[in-house]
């Protein structure tokens, strides 16, 4: 918690609506100044107390913070350095810290993720009971897709006509196990926009989830195997089409100390400054666009996605209302705080509502499970898709 | 000091001098703040009840003052002490009149957006502690909205000052809204200061007569077209008579917006001088103020059994009788709709003028702090302050 | 203080009172960090039954409250007391009604100035004032500070723009303050009392129709002293813009820093002026207003809502944004007649040559209002203290020039010793007339806004010796 990055806040209060935990519930130390205040309390020697950590937990990482913060408050790096000191200080309550362990050896593992797949149909009919049991255990099953369909992918996808661009493709970890068909879909984009995607096997788990929960140390492994491998495939760009992981593997330098060697973009990010080539064919849906903390505020990137959405003849593009709230996924937050997750999710189900669309799309598989089973929970079942889902069936005449 | 000791001029009062009915031993006619000061001091210590008045035009409004031993005669306090145009200010002793204010500031080009009745004689002060709002209330708010300072003699000679001489400006409570529309019961008004309005290049005034029932859909369009109007005002002079509706627009673009008002009104006349009745209080001996949410119009138009002037945007509208005012009546209608009735002026001592008022409890502890002698016009105000 | 706090978790839910140290300390100051106290207790309740409890407990105790909105004053009148309780009002956030036949709406004190538009807007209307936080700051806290904005030049402030109140009083009663209502008008005493003559718990405003054209222009000067003459001709000109605001160099370059506003390079001020209403009245003020900034280097226009906005964002973050140009400063707040706006400046500028203090002017240049960020480096010695003399000599400025000490900041804590300089004693004890008629016992945000109050009661004159209350220690002097 570096005292400088604190100074910088002059308390002015403008990231109190933004943030979803104050939203919630209106409490100062649950805003973003809040906890700004608790980190400058235990810089001034203040213990890391049992309810100091509750408010640094109970943040879901979203940063629309940062980016409604107009004194340029880093909130990101202090909650970043703040939840490593946590981890170090704070010794959880044990029901606490085996529902945390259980998520952090899971989710960034993506075999230990599919090996667990098959059990989830069973689990989801086990849900109510596993609420009662623990709610984080009752969130994980509820949440979960079913998978239609496997898509393997090959280590080359090869640009169709001329090709405009090498990209090195990361494949994600809930995106791969859960949302195949996106990855599928993001490949063949970027083939039929003239991009060779280069998708090294083997690649793991960027370490987003751990830099996001101040699991420094495996954050760092998990960092740190991924710039290998992409380095081995000798790529200079690598497209990422998770807002989460994309976000954090653009922090690499500051994580790993070192310069990666390559730039990483999101999709939209990417496509946009490449420019479109491939014919669009027409998409008539009412299509309600949903920002990805990750993507929006992280990354800064709101005009690319719903310029390619835009672009798609027939597409009615609808904005979605206070868009700049987090829609309570925010990585393991809905496991780790389920209730507050469950409130935000309601929260935003009822803002997607009241679009009127019938396609809700988004760039972050997280946002797209929670709010589709918030959705659920309304009774409003909604067609979900990412983007890169969206411009596929355009880019291929096909329905989506 | 008695009153005769402290070198203001004070004479007899006569039968011309009473405060609806209550006729003063003396009128004293002080000429600056200190003189009026002067006169509040031997008036407590000999435990004299004052009146303030100006133009005396609205003297015989609100109930009759329990005792009136002097009656504060303002009118030599006619001074426009200071029009800084640049800064859309005016600073005037509380007895100017207001027609004569009005000259002043037109010269520069500028007038104070209030719409008293011209030539009816009331001044700055009566106009401050009466607050009736005049039609262009709907745009520039009521004289508590456009006053920015004031100074003003407590009951024990106390010369206080809140405000200042600019717009903006949240030093301090705001006394001058206080002592709007307060009749003199809290103290004296000696000067007062204004923010100022330029003039505006044109004025235009549609002038109708719809159809009687669509009079509140009218003005509801009108209230809320985006031609802007800075006043819609009715006329009704017999209970089951028609109703003329007029709306003035004020601006460069005057006649093409009176234009598009006239579409909305679908009917009438544009013209460049306003209808007679215009801002004139209608005559009768009786006079009522409803106020009330602009929604309920038509049923203040139909339970008010009386001539009717106002505004149906603002929810203000003047009913005047010579008739007995069925008041309770009256109240309990408009009441229904969220809206107040206040009886201005009557002859009827036995109305109840004022009607329900959810803080008057602490009106009543706001009189005590600063009139705890109760000299100041005692008995005239609502729940007998 | 222990009892106190038992009674409020007999009137509140468990998590509505907050009594960890660690969370009461967040709450210890609002906006202006200068002044800092930990309250004693704080309690979020939802509904105006709870705070009028919570009040008649804090009269049964005998023990202090101060309201609280979103917490982003700026003069510190919302600094709790450490023997008191603090009511934060930031859980009652609902709209409850919205009456667009009459134009107006009723809402919770907790409901954001902003959110009220975002609820209208689509239907054609908006609430007028607009203060730089409207985003985050309440309606409760627009309330109790008179809050205005840039708009209010042409727009007036809260208290044009409330139609009615419900208040829980000092003594804890639930009063509803109307302006439809006969008598005194308790509701304009009461907008602007800086929560010392109790709390609204629920607020009226009216709202207004959308204004069918706007026209946003900003327009850059190579001097402050040509956009001072530009205001002047504007005014002079008998046009009465939305808003006409104003930033000097140093702000500008904090502005560019933070948001990337990108206003015209080299640019030694820049106007903003905004013309709303109808569309062929904005025309021709539009030409106008050509004509009146020939002096202008460059003169932008913008063509819709983005670059409206985009135009607006340098002048909306300006405040905070001087937080990249310097480690630490001073936000001040004065008024002065707009025709001394350039002699104050020229004094400003003096000022800041004379105390080595750079001084970025942001104002709103229409009504007088300045607001001087009087920039310092905490970490050099004395460089704090020259820079409390720089602010405090710019408000002795606006005094000296018939102005006021706050435009829309509050007086709050931190201008309190102002207060005697721009008022006379008497002007004091008159407004504390008001105070002690709603508030005798003096327990709704003590210490604010009047600098040595006087104890209800107490008859005025010279006061002889130590008063028996300050004696016994029930009472202070400042």
């Amino acid at each position: 918690m570096d005292p400088k990055l604190i100074n910088d806040c002059v308390h002015c209060g403008f990231c109190l609506p933004t943030c979803p935990t104050y939203v919630l519930w209106g409490e100062e130390m649950d805003s973003p100044r809040g906890r700004i205040h608790l980190m400058s309390q235990h810089v001034e020697g203040t213990p890391m107390t049992p309810e100091m950590a509750g408010h640094f937990d109970a943040c879901l990482g979203c940063m629309a913070c940062v980016t409604a913060c107009p004194s340029g408050v880093q909130y990101d790096r202090l909650i970043e350095q703040t939840r490593v000191v946590v981890e170090q200080e704070y010794e959880r309550p044990p029901q606490e810290r085996a529902v945390r362990g259980i998520v952090f050896s899971l989710f960034p593992y993506p075999r230990r993720l599919r090996m667990l797949r098959p059990t989830m149909g069973l689990a989801r009919r086990m849900a109510s009971f596993l609420t009662r049991v623990n709610p984080s255990l009752g969130a994980m099953t509820a949440l979960a897709p079913r998978v239609e369909r496997r898509e393997r992918l090959p280590r080359v996808v090869k640009a169709r006509g001329e090709r405009r661009a090498v990209v090195g493709m990361l494949l994600g970890c809930v995106q791969r196990e859960f949302f195949p068909q996106v990855n599928a879909a993001t490949a063949r984009v970027l083939s039929m926009e003239g991009c060779d995607v280069v998708i090294p096997p083997g690649q793991g788990c960027c370490g987003a989830l751990s830099v996001h929960s101040g699991l420094d140390k495996q954050a760092r492994r998990l960092a740190s195997r991924t710039v290998r491998t992409f380095r081995k495939a000798g790529v200079d760009t690598v497209v990422v089409n998770a807002a989460g992981c994309g976000s954090s593997m653009k922090e690499y330098a500051d994580l790993l100390g070192y310069d990666p060697g390559f730039r990483v973009m999101d999709l939209s990010e990417f496509l946009a400054e490449l420019g479109p080539v491939a014919v669009r064919h027409p998409l008539r849906r009412t299509v309600a666009y949903h920002d990805a903390c990750h993507l929006a505020h992280a990354q800064g990137v709101r005009a690319q996605p719903r310029e390619l959405l835009n672009g798609i003849p027939g597409l009615e593009l609808r904005e979605i209302p206070d868009s700049a709230i987090c829609c309570g996924s925010a990585g393991t937050y809905n496991l780790l705080r389920p209730e507050a997750a469950r409130d935000l999710g309601d929260r935003k189900a009822k803002a997607v509502g009241s679009t009127g669309a019938e396609l809700l799309v988004s760039a972050n598989p997280g946002c797209t499970m929670q709010i589709a089973a918030a959705m659920r929970r309304a009774g409003a079942d909604i067609k979900v898709a990412h983007t890169a889902e969206v411009l596929d069936a355009s880019l291929r005449g096909a329905e989506l | 000091m008695t009153l005769a000791q402290i070198g203001v001029d004070v004479r007899q009062a006569g039968q011309g001098d009473a405060v609806r009915g209550v006729v003063p031993r003396w009128v004293a006619l002080p000429t600056s703040v200190e003189e009026i000061a002067a006169v509040l001091r031997a008036c407590a210590e000999q435990d004299l009840a004052v009146t303030p008045a100006g133009g005396r035009t609205k003297l015989g409004w609100a109930a009759s003052p329990e005792r009136c031993d002097v009656l504060l005669d303002l009118s030599r306090m006619d001074a426009l002490l200071e029009h800084a145009a640049g800064d859309l200010v005016v600073r005037a002793q509380a007895g100017l009149p207001m027609d004569a204010l009005a000259a002043a500031l037109a010269d520069k080009g500028q007038e104070l957006a209030l719409d008293v009745p011209p030539g009816w004689g009331a001044t700055v002060g009566g106009t401050l502690a009466a607050g009736l709002a005049g039609p262009r209330a709907f745009r520039y708010g009521t004289a508590r909205d456009l006053l920015i300072g004031v100074t003003v003699v407590l009951a024990d000679g106390t010369i206080a000052r809140s405000g200042g001489k600019v717009v903006k400006n949240v030093a301090g409570y705001d006394l001058g809204k206080l002592f709007t529309g307060s009749y003199g019961t809290l103290g004296v008004i000696a000067e007062a200061t204004f923010r100022l309005h330029p003039l505006p290049a044109g004025r235009r005034w549609v002038v109708a007569e719809p159809d009687a029932a669509e009079v509140p859909a009218v003005a509801a369009a009108l209230a809320t077209a985006q031609a802007e109007p800075s006043a819609v005002e009715v006329d009704r002079p017999r209970q089951d008579g028609p109703v003329a509706l007029a709306a003035l627009v004020e601006g460069t673009a005057a006649e093409a917006r009176a234009e598009a008002l006239r579409e909305i009104v679908g009917s009438g006349t544009v013209t460049a001088e306003p209808p007679a009745w215009w801002g004139r209080i209608p005559p009768g001996e009786t006079l009522a103020e409803a106020r009330f949410p602009p929604a309920a119009t038509g049923a203040v138009l139909e339970a008010a059994g009386t001539a009717l002037r106002g505004s149906p945007v603002s929810g203000r509208m003047l009913l005047a009788t010579d008739e007995r005012l069925g008041v309770s009546t009256l109240r309990k209608a408009v009441e229904e709709h969220g809206g107040r009735v206040v009886v201005l002026r009557t002859p009827d001592d036995d109305v109840d003028r004022w009607g329900q008022v959810s803080a008057l409890g602490l009106m009543r502890r706001v009189k005590e702090r600063f009139d705890p002698g109760r000299r100041m016009s005692p008995g005239r105000f609502v729940g007998g302050l | 203080m222990d009892e106190l706090i038992a009674a409020l978790h007999s009137l509140l839910p468990a998590d509505s009172v907050i009594t960890d140290p660690v969370r009461l300390r967040t709450y210890e100051c609002d906006g202006l960090t200068y002044h800092r106290a930990t309250p004693g207790v704080v309690v979020l309740p939802e509904t105006a039954e709870q705070i009028a409890r919570v009040v008649r407990l804090c009269n049964d105790f005998g023990v202090p409250f101060v309201a609280r909105g979103s917490g982003t004053g700026l003069s510190g009148g919302a600094l709790p007391r450490e023997d008191g309780v603090l009511v934060v009002t930031a859980k009652m956030r609902r709209i409850l009604e919205i009456d667009l036949p009459n134009r107006r709406a009723v809402v919770e004190p907790g409901v954001t100035n902003l959110a009220i538009t975002e609820a209208v807007r689509d239907q054609g209307y908006y609430y007028a004032p607009d203060p730089s936080s409207q985003q985050v700051c309440s309606i409760g806290g627009n309330v109790a500070e008179n809050s205005g904005g840039a708009h209010c030049l042409k727009y007036g402030f809260t208290v044009n723009h409330v139609e009615a109140c419900e208040i829980v009083t000092p003594e804890g009663d639930l009063v509803t303050l109307d302006r439809m209502d006969p008598g005194y008008d308790l509701l304009g005493a009461f907008i602007g009392s800086e929560g010392t003559l109790g709390i609204a718990t629920k607020i009226t405003v009216r709202l207004s129709r959308t204004p069918e054209a706007v026209t946003t222009v900003l327009a850059a000067f190579e001097s402050i002293e040509q956009g001072g003459q530009a205001v002047s001709a504007i005014i002079g000109a008998g046009i009465v813009p939305a808003a006409i605001e104003m930033m000097d160099a140093l702000s500008i370059e904090a502005a560019e820093a933070a948001v990337a506003c990108a206003y015209p390079a080299g640019a030694g001020a820049v106007l903003i002026v905004e013309l709303d209403g109808p569309a062929a009245e904005v025309e021709q003020q539009f030409a106008r207003l050509r004509e009146i900034c020939s002096a202008a280097f460059e003169l932008r226009v913008a063509a819709g809502p983005a670059e409206r906005a985009a135009i607006w964002k340098g002048r909306k973050s300006a405040f905070a944004a001087v937080g990249r140009i310097s480690p630490a400063y001073i936000v001040q707040d004065g008024v002065v007649p707009r025709t001394s706006l350039p002699a104050v400046l020229a004094a400003i500028d003096r000022l800041s040559r004379e105390h080595r203090i750079r001084v970025a002017n942001v104002f709103h240049a229409g009504d007088g209002n300045l607001h001087p960020l009087v920039l310092f480096d905490d970490g050099t010695p004395g460089e704090g203290e020259r820079a409390e003399v720089v602010s405090g000599a710019i408000l002795d400025l606006c005094i000296e020039h018939g102005g006021s000490i706050t435009g829309e900041h509050g007086v709050g804590v931190d201008k309190s010793r102002y207060m005697p300089r721009m008022f006379g004693a008497d002007d004091l004890d008159t407004m504390q007339l008001v105070r002690c008629a709603f508030d005798p016992r003096g327990l709704s945000n003590p210490g604010k806004v009047f600098p040595t109050p006087r104890l209800c009661g107490e008859v005025p004159g010279v006061r002889k010796g130590v008063h028996p209350l300050v004696e016994s220690g029930k009472a202070e002097q400042f």
